[in-house]
């Protein structure tokens, strides 16, 4: 066993700090990468794209969603 | 209740932008399109900070008075102002390009449904990803570093649609 693995303190007892995202775990970073603010623009981007030739309305919805997002963090 | 204020805003706005959209018919349509591809690379430039231009908006900040007054009325009057895009900052050209895209499309309603539809939908997803992310203020800070390249992205990609489908 390593020093500090096992309850997170050190050899001499006193308690070990850790970042916040590794104490959650790995899915602290499923989250983080899930939640990124610029997941919607690529994931959007990527279905305007595909549908801009054979999806008219669905192009249109994917437009208003990429104008409505363009405007994070403005109230 | 903020989700359906946001989408009954855009849904309204979109309307009346389709309800005026009857009178640039008598344009010819090879004009409209060429007008609607322009104003989109416009605002991808704009966004690019290669064009300085100023665009209309309402410059004010919807009053939190109306959520502490009642929530869910609040909340859903929050969400419509927002969702309507005319009572508050617009921080990036994309909506500009949107809203000629619906004045000068013309025909059927369906499109300007499905726009406004779309654009309530993309506020929405701002609020839902920072509850979701568990860490609003370091989302907040993410959001702050990637802001400027995000608006210019959605303006090249919207750009490149009206291009693509128009050109």
């Amino acid at each position: 066993m390593r020093p500090g693995e096992f309850g997170h303190r050190t050899e001499s007892g006193r308690p070990v700090s850790r970042p916040p995202s590794r104490a959650r775990g790995s899915g602290g970073g499923v989250r983080t990468l899930l939640t990124d603010p610029t997941l919607p623009v690529a994931v959007l981007g990527t279905a305007a794209i595909a549908t801009a030739l054979y999806g008219p309305m669905l192009t249109w919805a994917i437009t208003g969603g990429l104008a409505g997002y363009s405007l994070s963090g403005s109230v | 209740m903020f989700t359906i204020g946001l989408l009954a805003g855009g849904v309204l706005t979109a309307g009346v932008l389709w309800l005026f959209s009857g009178l640039f018919t008598p344009l010819p349509a090879g004009g409209r399109q060429g007008l609607i591809v322009a104003v989109a690379l416009l605002a991808a430039l704009r966004d690019a900070g290669r064009l300085t231009l100023r665009l209309p908006q309402n410059a004010r900040q919807i009053p939190q008075d109306v959520l502490r007054r009642h929530l869910t009325r609040g909340a859903l009057q929050f969400g419509f102002e927002l969702g309507t895009g005319v009572r508050t900052y617009v921080s990036a050209s994309a909506p500009y390009a949107l809203a000629v895209a619906v004045l000068l499309s013309g025909g059927s309603y369906a499109p300007a449904l499905a726009a406004g539809l779309g654009f309530g939908a993309g506020r929405a997803l701002t609020p839902a990803l920072r509850r979701l992310s568990g860490n609003g203020e370091g989302w907040d800070n993410l959001l702050a570093r990637r802001l400027s390249g995000m608006t210019m992205v959605c303006s090249v990609l919207i750009a490149a649609v009206a291009c693509a489908v128009l050109g």
